[in-house]
């Protein structure tokens, strides 16, 4: 792999950590800054732009088979209706589990991401590990993650880019007929949008 | 994107646009800790609270960015919120808030 200008090995900082709660822990005492008030800056960035955009995009793709063929056909477009979109996510392109397909996401480059539809990316995504052997051997890196798939099974692996993000779209799991599409919005965690995990019926 | 974070950004962005921008890879911030967000939360604060320009902010930025040279094994992005960190400090004593 060639090297990237982007440094994205996660190491451990905890001198600067240790400052910037210093800091925090300073204006606070002061009165000038509550904690909470930090809190709700964060949270407003987690919130906006946090996986449950994506949970809503995939939610929806079940409820309206109409919205699914869209998706599925121009992701950038379909998320649009929804309200979502930005840089991040101009060329959005959503891949559909199946009973005998199953997609993953990776960057073997570096960290590309569908932020506007997942937020951040976690840091597992960014590590070397993650980026080299999802390519290499995906099946035993899925099962590290607790994702045991059948044989047949076959496991597309799809590299991020500056130019295209992908998400995937999960299978609908059984036995969830009848929910509205805001508590099945809730079983869509981020990694089955990257494909590293699957929607359970009885989850979170 | 709804209302709430964006606009804020957004205003962040074009303020500190150019050497002092916000750490981005491939257009997504980035925040490769937690600290590194609660930074960039208590800038926005403190300046909302205070009443301070990014104008403002950002000259110190730039300051700090010129006077810490990057640490070695420092990522742009911990050099970039270290800096931050130095900057927010030196807005908050210039206006006698902090020691």
């Amino acid at each position: 792999m060639t090297e990237h200008r982007h440094d994205h090995h996660p190491r451990p900082d905890s001198r600067l950590a240790l400052r910037a709660r210093a800091l925090e822990a300073l204006l606070a005492e002061k009165g000038l800054v509550a904690a909470d008030a930090i809190d709700a800056v964060v949270e407003l960035y987690e919130r906006d732009v946090g996986p449950q955009n994506g949970a809503k995009v995939v939610a929806r793709a079940w409820t309206d088979p109409g919205f699914r063929e869209r998706l599925l056909e121009d992701g950038t477009k379909a998320i649009a209706e929804l309200g979502f979109g930005g840089a991040e996510a101009d060329n959005l392109v959503a891949v559909a589990n199946t009973p005998t397909v199953h997609n993953v996401v990776v960057c073997t480059l570096c960290s590309c991401y569908p932020w506007p539809v997942l937020g951040l990316p976690p840091t597992w995504y960014k590590s070397p590990p993650y980026r080299a052997r999802m390519v290499a051997e995906p099946r035993a890196v899925l099962r590290e993650f607790g994702l045991e798939l059948p044989d047949e099974v076959e496991i597309r692996v799809w590299d991020s880019s500056a130019e295209v993000r992908y998400l995937v779209v999960p299978m609908r799991p059984a036995g969830t007929d009848g929910l509205t599409e805001e508590v099945l919005s809730a079983l869509v965690t981020r990694d089955c949008m990257i494909g590293t995990a699957v929607p359970q019926a009885g989850s979170p | 994107m709804s209302a709430g974070a964006g606009p804020r950004l957004a205003e962040v962005d074009a303020a500190l646009a150019g050497r002092t921008a916000l750490p981005r890879d491939n257009g997504e911030l980035v925040f490769e800790e937690p600290w590194q967000g609660r930074a960039l939360g208590m800038g926005v604060v403190v300046l909302e609270r205070t009443g301070a320009s990014w104008g403002e902010f950002r000259r110190h930025l730039a300051a700090a960015i010129r006077q810490r040279p990057p640490e070695p094994g420092d990522s742009a992005a911990s050099a970039y919120y270290a800096a931050w960190l130095d900057a927010l400090e030196a807005l908050l004593a210039e206006r006698g808030l902090l020691p």
